[in-house]
This record gives structure tokens, C-alpha cells and sequence, in this order.
């Protein structure tokens, strides 16, 4: 069970790590305009 | 700060020396605003009263607004500065109009004054305005998320101490769960309630209450509570801790304030992108002929503009290159698409919808119908409804009434557990939402006005909404209301002589010497039929005698055969005896005459006044709805009783003048009625004003100058009973709104204070019952529902020839 002692800080900075990522796509506007992909194939060009 | 000296708005605020969170950051940008050409941008120079002569009016976005006692706050600050005639600030919509007298006050001072008060505003002007949502968006996205995986997080440290049998979890075990939930709670604590936090500080330093006060208090309670916990177990707070239930009310309260923003959005949406539809720049054409980008303020009348298609009309003018096709909905309530050629005229807001086309400019800005479209909505949606501000008003004593009560309930606790204390004191805080009972009426009115004028219905008055939601008589105008303007002709019956084409043909050529209405309906129906102009004949001593009929003489073009006197009119003109006509037709006459004989008649015409095709339905759905129809009239009696009899309406009255239509008007309200009147919006000004609501159809009318609650942008009679029945679903949900908030509130509360509210279970409760009042409301932006039975155009249902008529 000693692991446990490594295992749980290392969640902490996991979770740290995907709140990142996710600051990185928020920020990137990942989540506005989410239809627009799949819009695209009907505009031209 | 900035360096123009203003009075304080308030004496509590000039206490207040810190800089608040938005100090400097916008002072440099508003001075910018002083400048004389930049108040276009965002308002419009008064011109209503003249009182007011000389005034602008200003639109801003106030930034970190989140309730409706902030609004009030808002609005106390700017009118103590001295030069602001009036402010009106929106927590629905969150936004402010600002009248101020140039000479007296610049733009910067009155923001600075917004900006003490601790908000921001910012110049309605959209491209800034749009930023500033986005931005906005990303942050409370970005909060949420934050919140929600240091939740899930935080949860799963939290299971073991639940499960585990005592002496299963090691003491340093817990010590390191305890630890890791306190690491993750950090963030939710310091950066997700940020908003919570900021703004009870800012209502601390303003010495005021309001709804993230409470919130905010217990937060920072259990966060107490729950570090003492970790840290000194022993300690006079007991050594549970709450990192769970912190954790997860922030993230319920948090999404519920998301979905509640991204609902308003769409709701309140729906007004904002009718007003937002111009296009912040524009293709100009230069001197020398080539195009360069523009804003739309700069546009002068005169310019010429290149419009793309899917692009809106930045103002009114024709089209001087090119054809298209254009979406007036908004305008007209049309929804086809239009065809407009060179010369064609195209309206502001109006969408190109085919090919690009150059369009010379003739009216910009505030002059055109969209412009008075838009300052009309917008002055309305910035209006308290009735039931808007009594629940403002009854939210701040609740608020201290709950931080009272929070107080109070830990008192009572507090001996037998310091920390359960606590714990309740902190539920009754969250628990509370006197936001439930603040949203309840603006958005639920603002949800159908979004949804009327979408259909082409402005509502210029928010408490007009309440009003109609209770009338039971509705009052016509005849013309220009229930009837187009003019007549048509029904039927013809020729006699053998004369072939109805041939007699048609005839009256048509004699017709076309007079403006009459029923001479203009001959002449349309013989070009509707394609009947070739009379050339054969030619007319001299063309006679009109006034409320009788035309005469002339006729002669061959051959100059043979012999000369006749042609005679249409009524049946006392032409001499013969009135023939059996239905009542709801007007006959008209047509014979000849030869020099001293008895006129012989040619023809017959039926004519009766052009009835909108819908009118009989909508008078039937309104019955159905227990609604009694009276139709007042200017027209001579029997043209009334005609088209009373046509329209199915059982109440009428002639020869009406406006004193006479006002005094009909009165009379019924004394019986008790409540009344809608609808008019033409021009000629009724008076009898629109004394109806408890009215409605205008404004197709010609300048928006400006009416004064009705309601404008029908189109032409479609049915909107009328479709805008009662919204206006009492409106009601009803306005009612059940606020009963929800009301009954909850009462329920929760005391059950907190009796602690049988765990605080996760509080921040739930509050985040359902905001979330269900917005979402209640958006119900009503569904599209109205079509009238049943709504005959077509064209089949005119004609009631049977002998209805008796009563008048009323």
C-alpha cells in the first residue's frame, strides 16, 4: 500500500496537467463555433 | 484613475479609496469617447421632448453584473452625476441607456462614475461588444471546467474516509487524502469562485447586500472550517472536513449560472440579433472609383456601396447596379423573398440574399425604418415591468433576512457542535436564491417579446405584455386595419346585351376618369382579367357627381353610330330599382341612355370592401378565446354594416369621429371591459392612447410617431389573437415563475436553518431553481402557433345574405 503515497500525489498533478490542457482549448476557442467543422464541406472553396 | 474631477456618485462611495478591479484599465478608452464623433457610435441625439433638446442618448454593456440589485446600484450612481438626466440599466439584458446633457458631463465621466461603483461599461458599439462576450464565455467556461475536475477529484480522495471501517485508513493516510482535496480546492476556492468572491467584496465596500454576498460568505466559511480541519484537528472547529461538499456546490452553482448564461443568451438573443444585424463595415466606392472597407457609421446618404450577398443593407437606397433577391422579414413580417432590380429600393437590415449589387444610399443610421425599429426595442427592453420591480424591491430585505436567519441558526447550534454550526449557517446562505425571484418577470417578458418580434410584432412597452394578457374586448378600425385599403370587385352579371368581359371593359374605360375607390377596383380588376382597354369608344364630358356616380358622353372612335350618355353608379343614378343585394355587397350600376329615354341598364357589379382574407378567422379565434370584437368606423354607417356582416363581428358602429371612437371606447371600460384597441396607428393616435393596450398596424406609419404598445411590422391580421394568446402564456409563466421562486425559497430555507440541508444539497437546489425560472421561460420562444382554420388568400368566406344586424 506504500505506493499509495506516490500514486495520490501523483492524481494531484494529473489533474493539474488535464485542467492545462483543457485552459489551452479554451482559450485556443476549441469550444465556440463547434457546428463550423462540420460546415465546412458545404461552403465552397 | 482618471483625472477629471466628477462628484461622488454616492457618500458611502467616496470612502472608497482602493482602486476596484476594473481601475484604470478602461479610463484611457473612455476619454476617447469624449470626442463629439464617437457618440454616434453608441447613441443617438434626443429628440423626443423638449425638455430633453440637446441630449444624447447613450447605450453601454455593463460588465459584471450578475443580479438585479446590482442594477438599481448601477443606476443610483449614474444619475447622481450631475448632468444625467435619466438611467435605465437591465440586469435581463445587461445593459444601459444613459441620457446626458453634453454641456454638462462628457461620456468618460459618467463611465468613470459606472466604473466606481465597481462594473464596467462599455460602449454599446457591437464589435467591442461581441469581444466582450466571447471573452466572457471562455471564463465561465473555463471556471466550470476548473471546478468540476478538482470536484471529481476531490470526490474520490473524500471516498475512502466514507467506507472505510474505523481503523481501516491508517492516520497518515487520511492526513494525505486531507492534504491532496485541500491542494485541488485550492484552485475551485481561488480562481472558479472568483466571480462570487469579487463581487461581495465590491458590495462589502459599498456597504450594500446583495445575492453573491451570502454565496460568498459560505464559501469562505466551509473553506475555513475544512482547512482548520486539516491542518489542526484539534482545533475549536472539530476536525471534519468539507472539501467535497465545497467542491461540488461551487460546480452546481457554477453550471447552473453557464446554462443560465448561454440560455439567456438565446432568449434575450433573440432581441439582441434583430438589433445587430447591420454590418460593422461596408465596400464604399471612392472618387476614383474603387472600393475600400468602411465602417457603417461613416456612410452619408449619396454614398455607393457594394452589398455582397448574404450581407445586410447598411441603410436605405436603390439599387443602382445589378438584380437580387431580398429577405425584408423583419420589416415586413414578408417572408418570401423579394426580387429587386435597378431602381428597386432596399431597406436597412434587410439581407441580400443572391448576387452582389451596387446600392446608392438615400437614408443611414437613426432615419431609417430599421433604425426606428431598433431605438424602439431597445428603449423597451430596458423597461421594468410592474411585477419586475415589486420583486426587486422585495429581494434586498429578503437578503438580509436570510444573513440574519444564517446568523441566528448557527447561534442556536452552536453549543452542541461549533462545526455543524456552521455547516447549517453555511446551507441556509446557499440555499437561499432571491435571483429565481428577480429573473422570474424580464425573462420571461423579454423571451416573448424576442419571440413577437420575430414574427414581425414590436412590443414598445414591456407592461403592455401584462395588460394584454388580460383584455376581453378587442376594438377595430375598419380601414387600413381590417380591411386593405380599397375595394374589390366580386362578381359581375352582365344582362344579354352585353357580355360581362364587354361590360367589364366598358365601366373600366368610364372609371378610369375617376379616383374613386370603387371606380380604382374596376379598373384593377379589368387589368387583373387582361381585358384590352376600350379603344372603340371615346368619352367626352366625363361628369362625377359626388356620392352618386360618373356620367359621360360615348361615341364611336369612327366617328359613327349614335352618341349615348353612359352612366355608372349607384342604383338611384342610373335610374333603375335597387335590386335584392346582399348585405355585405355594394352594387354598383351600370346603363346607358339615349337622348330622352329611360336609361337601360348594361350590367351589374359586386362590390365589396377588400377584407383582409384572414379577418373571419381571427374574429373567430378570438371569439373562441372568449374575446368580444367591436368594429368603430370613421366610414358611413351602411359601408360598416357591409363589412360588419362580412367579418362576422356582431358589434359596429359608423360615422364614427375619433371623439366618438374615445367616447365608445370609455363607455366599455365603465362596463367593465378591458380593451384592446387596433388601429391604423396615424389617424386613432387619441383612441389607441385610451385603450388599456393597443395595437398599431404600422406598415406606412413612421415608427417613431406611434404611440401604441404594439407595432405590426407586417401585414397579417392574425398576429393580433397570436400576440394574446403569447401575452397570456407569458403571464402564466411569469406567475409560475414566480410562485417556484417564492414556494422554494420558503420550503428551503426554514428546512436549512432546521439542518436538514447538507450544503451540497443547498448549492444543488439553488443552481435547479434559477436554471428552472430561465428555463420556464424560454418555453415562449417557441414560434407562435398558426390560427387554426385560417382560410387562404383568395377564398373569402361571405357570410349568408341575411344575418341580422344590431347596432352596437
Amino acid at each position: 500500500m506504500d505506493i499509495l503515497y506516490l500514486l495520490i500525489p501523483l492524481s494531484v498533478v494529473l489533474v493539474l496537467l488535464i485542467l492545462l490542457g483543457l485552459w489551452w482549448a479554451v482559450y485556443r476557442g476549441q469550444f465556440e463555433n463547434v457546428e463550423q467543422e462540420g460546415e465546412r464541406i458545404l461552403r465552397d472553396g | 484613475m482618471s483625472m477629471i474631477p466628477i462628484a461622488a456618485p454616492d457618500t458611502q462611495e467616496a470612502n472608497v479609496s482602493a482602486p476596484t478591479p476594473f481601475s484604470s484599465a478602461g479610463a484611457d478608452a473612455e476619454t476617447l469617447l469624449d470626442d463629439p464623433q464617437e457618440w454616434a457610435s453608441f447613441g443617438r441625439q434626443c429628440t423626443d421632448t423638449a425638455e430633453q433638446s440637446g441630449a444624447w442618448e447613450s447605450h453601454v454593456v455593463v460588465d459584471g453584473m450578475h443580479c438585479a440589485t446590482c442594477a438599481l446600484t448601477i443606476e443610483e450612481a449614474l444619475l447622481a452625476v450631475p448632468g444625467v438626466a435619466q438611467a435605465e440599466v437591465s440586469a435581463a439584458t445587461q445593459r444601459a441607456r444613459v441620457v446626458w446633457q453634453p454641456g454638462q458631463v462628457l461620456p468618460s465621466q459618467w463611465l468613470a462614475a459606472v466604473r466606481k461603483a465597481g462594473y464596467r461599461a462599455l460602449p454599446a458599439m457591437d464589435a467591442m461588444a461581441r469581444e466582450q462576450r466571447v471573452r466572457e464565455h471562455r471564463q465561465a467556461l473555463w471556471r466550470w471546467l476548473v471546478a468540476g475536475f478538482c470536484m471529481m477529484q476531490v470526490m474520490m480522495y473524500a471516498w475512502p474516509a466514507y467506507i472505510a471501517d474505523p481503523g481501516d485508513l491508517t492516520a497518515e493516510m487520511e492526513r494525505l487524502l486531507r492534504w491532496a482535496s485541500w491542494v485541488l480546492t485550492l484552485p475551485v476556492v481561488i480562481f472558479a469562485c472568483g466571480p462570487f468572491f469579487g463581487n461581495a467584496l465590491r458590495d462589502i465596500r459599498q456597504r450594500r447586500v446583495s445575492m453573491d454576498l451570502p454565496v460568498a460568505l459560505g464559501m469562505a466559511i466551509t473553506f475555513v472550517v475544512s482547512t482548520a480541519g486539516t491542518f489542526e484537528p484539534d482545533g475549536v472547529f472539530g476536525r471534519e472536513v468539507y472539501f467535497d461538499s465545497l467542491t461540488m456546490f461551487v460546480f452546481f452553482l457554477l453550471t447552473g449560472r453557464w446554462l443560465e448564461l448561454r440560455l439567456r443568451d438565446r432568449t434575450v438573443g433573440a432581441l439582441e440579433a434583430v438589433m445587430n444585424r447591420l454590418p460593422d463595415s461596408v465596400e464604399r466606392r471612392g472618387a476614383d472609383g474603387r472600393f475600400e472597407r468602411v465602417a457603417v457609421r461613416r456612410l452619408v446618404p449619396g454614398d455607393v456601396v457594394r452589398v455582397l450577398p448574404g450581407e445586410a443593407f447598411p441603410g436605405d437606397g436603390c439599387i443602382t447596379e445589378g438584380a437580387t433577391l431580398v429577405d425584408e422579414a423583419l420589416l415586413t413580417g414578408e417572408s418570401v423573398p423579394l426580387a429587386r432590380g435597378v431602381g428597386g429600393t432596399v431597406a436597412a437590415g434587410s439581407y441580400n440574399l443572391q448576387s452582389a449589387v451596387l446600392v446608392r444610399m438615400q437614408q443611414v443610421g437613426a432615419e431609417t425604418r430599421f433604425g426606428q425599429i431598433v431605438a424602439l426595442m431597445e428603449s423597451a427592453s430596458l423597461q421594468k415591468p410592474r411585477l419586475a420591480r415589486i420583486a426587486d424591491q422585495v429581494a434586498r430585505p429578503f437578503l438580509v433576512l436570510v444573513l440574519l436567519a444564517a446568523g441566528a441558526a448557527a447561534l442556536w447550534w452552536w453549543p452542541t457542535d461549533p462545526s455543524h454550526a456552521l455547516m447549517v449557517a453555511v446551507s441556509v446562505l446557499i440555499v437561499t436564491c432571491p435571483c429565481a425571484l428577480s429573473l422570474a418577470t424580464p425573462v420571461a417578458m423579454l423571451s416573448a417579446a424576442g419571440a413577437l418580434a420575430r414574427q414581425g410584432v414590436l412590443v414598445r412597452n414591456l407592461q403592455g405584455l401584462e395588460a394584454l394578457a388580460s383584455i376581453d374586448t378587442v376594438v377595430f378600425d375598419k380601414t387600413g386595419t381590417l380591411t386593405r385599403d380599397g375595394m374589390a370587385v366580386h362578381g359581375v352579371h352582365g344582362t344579354p346585351e352585353l357580355a360581362t368581359d364587354d361590360a367589364l371593359a366598358l365601366a373600366a374605360a368610364l372609371a378610369r376618369h375617376s379616383l374613386h375607390p370603387v371606380s380604382r377596383a374596376l379598373v384593377a380588376e379589368a387589368a387583373r382579367r387582361k381585358l384590352e382597354p376600350f379603344a372603340r369608344w371615346s368619352f367626352d364630358e366625363v361628369q362625377e357627381e359626388a356620392g352618386a356616380g360618373l356620367s359621360a358622353l360615348v361615341r364611336s372612335t369612327d366617328g359613327a353610330g349614335t352618341v349615348r350618355r353612359l352612366l355608372l353608379g349607384s342604383a338611384r343614378h342610373v335610374g333603375s330599382a335597387a335590386a335584392q343585394a346582399p348585405a355585405a355587397l355594394q352594387q354598383v350600376f351600370l346603363a346607358w341612355q339615349q337622348e330622352g329615354q329611360v336609361p337601360q341598364q348594361l350590367a351589374v357589379f359586386d362590390l365589396s370592401e377588400d377584407l383582409r382574407p384572414e379577418a373571419a378567422a381571427v374574429m373567430e379565434a378570438l371569439r373562441e378565446e372568449g374575446i368580444g370584437v367591436h368594429l368603430l368606423s370613421g366610414d358611413r354607417a351602411p359601408a360598416v354594416a357591409r363589412l360588419a356582416v362580412q367579418a362576422g363581428i356582431a358589434h359596429w358602429q359608423g360615422d364614427c369621429s375619433p371623439q366618438d371612437k374615445l367616447d365608445a371606447l370609455l363607455r366599455l371600460q365603465e362596463q367593465g371591459h378591458r380593451s384592446a384597441m387596433v388601429g391604423d396607428g396615424l389617424n386613432d393616435g387619441p383612441v389607441l392612447a385610451g385603450a388599456h393596450v393597443s395595437f398599431a398596424f404600422g406598415r406606412a406609419v413612421p415608427l417613431a410617431q406611434s404611440r401604441s404598445d404594439f407595432v405590426v411590422l407586417g401585414d397579417d391580421l392574425s398576429l393580433v389573437p397570436q400576440a394574446i394568446g403569447l401575452a397570456r402564456r407569458t403571464l402564466r409563466v411569469v406567475r409560475q415563475n414566480l410562485w417556484w421562486a417564492a414556494g422554494y425559497n420558503a420550503l428551503c430555507v426554514p428546512l436549512a436553518i432546521a439542518g436538514y440541508m447538507p450544503a451540497w444539497l443547498a448549492g444543488l437546489g439553488m443552481a435547479l431553481s434559477s436554471l428552472l425560472v430561465v428555463l420556464n421561460a424560454a418555453r415562449l420562444t417557441a414560434p407562435l402557433a398558426a390560427l387554426s382554420g385560417a382560410s387562404g388568400p383568395g377564398q373569402m368566406p361571405l357570410p349568408a345574405a341575411s344575418v341580422a344586424v344590431q347596432p352596437a
